[in-house]
């Protein structure tokens, strides 16, 4: 108990709450102006992180990843733009509420939703995170092999609508990573004499290009559309549609506990996504109600709790693989790790041992930012709602110009700009041509110890033979091929009935 | 869409064959003494991605054939999109370097802003102003660092 005083010292200090508050309000608003998601929230504001302490800069940049998630459901509710695709649902069921004149009614559940599902998924990372790390920490080398190659073809499988091009992003993730010195012999790799890049290329401008000045660069294009949409809508005089009622709550509890735990379970598997999270749970609710159609037609409470509750329970859980094994489930994980490395920390089972204080009170921080996100959201509702009709013309620089602070930053200045814009093009072009950009970072992010690991099972392992000793890469490696194999078949139908119903 | 996947699938057989006949082999050394050649992995995702850049490009063929319709992939709208942010951010840079970090970032501010049609001059005006002002004081002030 002595030892755990320190912890909640430090998490509770009002500097660090401090932090905790300004990375919700900022997620939140960042969130509900449309077209901005978490990624491009959470890669824009970790260069302010550089200089703060380890448990601060994580517990800030949670913050803009929770408030982010949630506050993307106030574009999708009152003009019809999910911040990112995971509010689509969403935007598909709370839209019509708030055409009906109940867009504080939805606001309102979307957000408890949003809070319930985000402290449900805190909890089981928590209860999970630690016990897997025990189990990570007697993993050897061609376990991990097996583990990695597993996991980026489970991810380049289902992160996308194609394995085919999703492994070739995973792949060229991998390539990406190799730039630099070479490990074992220290000899320059893929540099081309570029001094610069000895190091490797830099995450956070590679992060920032792909994430966020791509989004830009497409969503300038599209500038005409959001400013189309940013219509005005009529809020209703009747109290009942403006506040969540008991039977409100009725109809939509089974939704969210649903949404919780599909949400958590999503979010533990690398590589699904929040999309995968909220559409299923949307989808398993708008089934189970029997309305059909109507969900969308009329609106629904119990549409919007489903989304979101599981649309925020899969940024805690997918922080499950990245703080037990050190593999990064999400583009958020993926950031996280640039701001772990920042701090000189390595995510993975040792986290437990080496940070174990950092760890409880990041656990207890996030359980803070939780409730700041109630405060935020419910007292600020009124001011999110007149920010979202904020003209893209003036949100988009803004945007471009902190994107270039951050590359600045973190990358050794006008060379990281440089390397941003490169990666934005990049990412530009991986998502108009349906090439997953998650696939790709996490393959940039895990390439070094990918290829760690493989020198090393190389080296163990001579004869194919000796494969036999190690069950559990055998066992992660026919889930791999098995994986390939499933997912392109399952792709190819889906592929199939889509050109069927094709006019 | 096919058309699209067929261009990218050309464009990556070609990377990866690049990469595989001219870039790994020069960009890469032999290793000396070490056990793994420090060209392994390069070539197997380069190996990868051509692999893969085949069967993306015949599988587009394929549909294009069935009469599967082309799509366009990337609006003219967005084009000229990514080309002025590619150049605002470009110039901003030559800026930089050259005349002064405040006057690059009142292009990288100001050049989209008017790109996209801001027209109020108190907006042009205010936002850069507020932006740098705050950058300024958020960097050099609480963080206690430099830019330029």
């Amino acid at each position: 108990m002595e030892s755990f005083l320190p912890v909640l010292e430090s998490a509770f200090a009002p500097g660090n709450l401090a932090w905790i508050l300004f990375g919700v309000t900022l997620g939140y608003l960042v969130g509900a102006l449309p077209g901005l998601g978490k990624g491009t929230a959470t890669a824009v504001a970790i260069p302010l992180t550089f200089y703060l302490s380890p448990l601060a800069a994580i517990a800030f940049l949670v913050g803009i990843a929770k408030g982010s998630t949630a506050g993307s459901a106030v574009s999708a509710i009152l003009l019809n733009t999910p911040g990112e695709p995971s509010s689509t649902p969403t935007a598909m069921a709370g839209y019509p509420l708030a055409r009906a004149g109940k867009a504080q009614k939805a606001l309102k559940m979307g957000l408890f939703a949003s809070v319930i599902g985000d402290l449900f998924s805190t909890i089981v990372l928590i209860l999970v995170a630690q016990e897997l790390a025990e189990y990570a920490l007697g993993i050897g080398p061609v376990e991990l092999t097996g583990i990695l190659a597993f996991s980026m073809v489970f991810i380049a499988g289902l992160s996308g609508r194609s394995m085919i091009k999703g492994l070739i992003a995973g792949l060229f993730g991998i390539l990406v990573s190799c730039i630099g010195l070479e490990v074992e012999t220290g000899s320059p790799r893929l540099t081309f004499g570029m001094i610069e890049v000895y190091d490797g290329l830099p995450l956070i401008p590679v992060a920032i290009g792909m994430l966020a000045l791509s989004e830009m660069m497409i969503q300038i294009g599209q500038r005409q559309r959001l400013q189309d949409e940013a219509d005005l809508l009529q809020g209703s005089g009747i109290r009942e549609d403006r506040i969540v009622t008991l039977g409100d709550w009725r109809r939509s509890a089974r939704a969210i506990l649903r949404g919780c735990l599909i949400g958590t379970g999503v979010g533990i598997l690398p590589g699904l996504g929040a999309s995968v999270g909220s559409f299923l749970s949307y989808g398993a609710e708008r089934k189970a109600s029997g309305r059909g159609a109507d969900f969308e037609e009329t609106g629904a409470i119990e549409g919007v709790a489903a989304a979101e509750s599981a649309d925020n329970a899969v940024v805690p859980a997918s922080f499950v693989p990245l703080f037990a094994i050190g593999i990064p489930g999400s583009v958020i994980a993926a950031i996280l790790i640039g701001a772990f490395t920042i701090q000189g920390i390595t995510p993975g089972p040792l986290l437990f041992l080496e940070n174990r204080d950092l760890i409880l009170g990041v656990y207890i921080s996030m359980i803070a930012a939780s409730l700041f996100l109630l405060l935020i959201g419910y007292f600020g509702q009124n001011v999110f709602a007149r920010i979202v009709r904020v003209s893209p013309a003036l949100v988009m620089p803004i945007v471009v110009f902190l994107c270039c602070l951050g590359a600045y930053l973190q990358g050794g200045g006008a060379f990281g700009i440089g390397v941003m814009v490169v990666f934005g093009i990049i990412g530009f072009f991986a998502k108009k041509y349906d090439f997953s950009f998650v696939t790709f970072l996490i393959g940039f992010v895990i390439g070094p110890s990918f290829e760690l690991s493989l020198r090393q099972t190389l080296g163990l392992v001579t004869d194919v033979s000796e494969l036999l000793d190690h069950p559990v890469a055998l066992a992660f490696g026919a889930l791999a091929v098995f994986g390939v194999w499933r997912l392109t078949v399952l792709q190819r139908r889906q592929h199939e009935a889509m050109v069927r119903d094709q006019p | 869409m096919p058309k699209s996947d067929l261009i990218a699938g050309i464009v990556l057989l070609v990377f990866g064959l690049a990469m595989l006949a001219v870039v790994i082999p020069t960009q890469t050394s032999e290793g000396g003494d070490a056990t793994i050649s420090p060209a392994l992995l390069p070539q197997i995702c380069s190996v990868g991605i051509t692999g893969l850049a085949v069967l993306l490009t015949l599988q587009a063929t394929g549909r294009l054939r069935r009469g599967v319709a082309a799509g366009v992939a990337v609006p003219a709208a967005e084009w000229w999109a990514m080309l002025a942010v590619v150049l605002a951010v470009g110039a901003a840079i030559a800026l930089f370097v050259w005349v002064s970090p405040a006057v690059a970032a009142v292009l990288l501010i100001v050049g989209p802003m008017l790109y996209m049609g801001e027209r109020r001059i108190w907006l042009v005006v205010g936002i850069p102003a507020a932006l740098i002002v705050g950058a300024w004081f958020l960097f050099y002030r609480v963080l206690g660092t430099a830019i330029g």
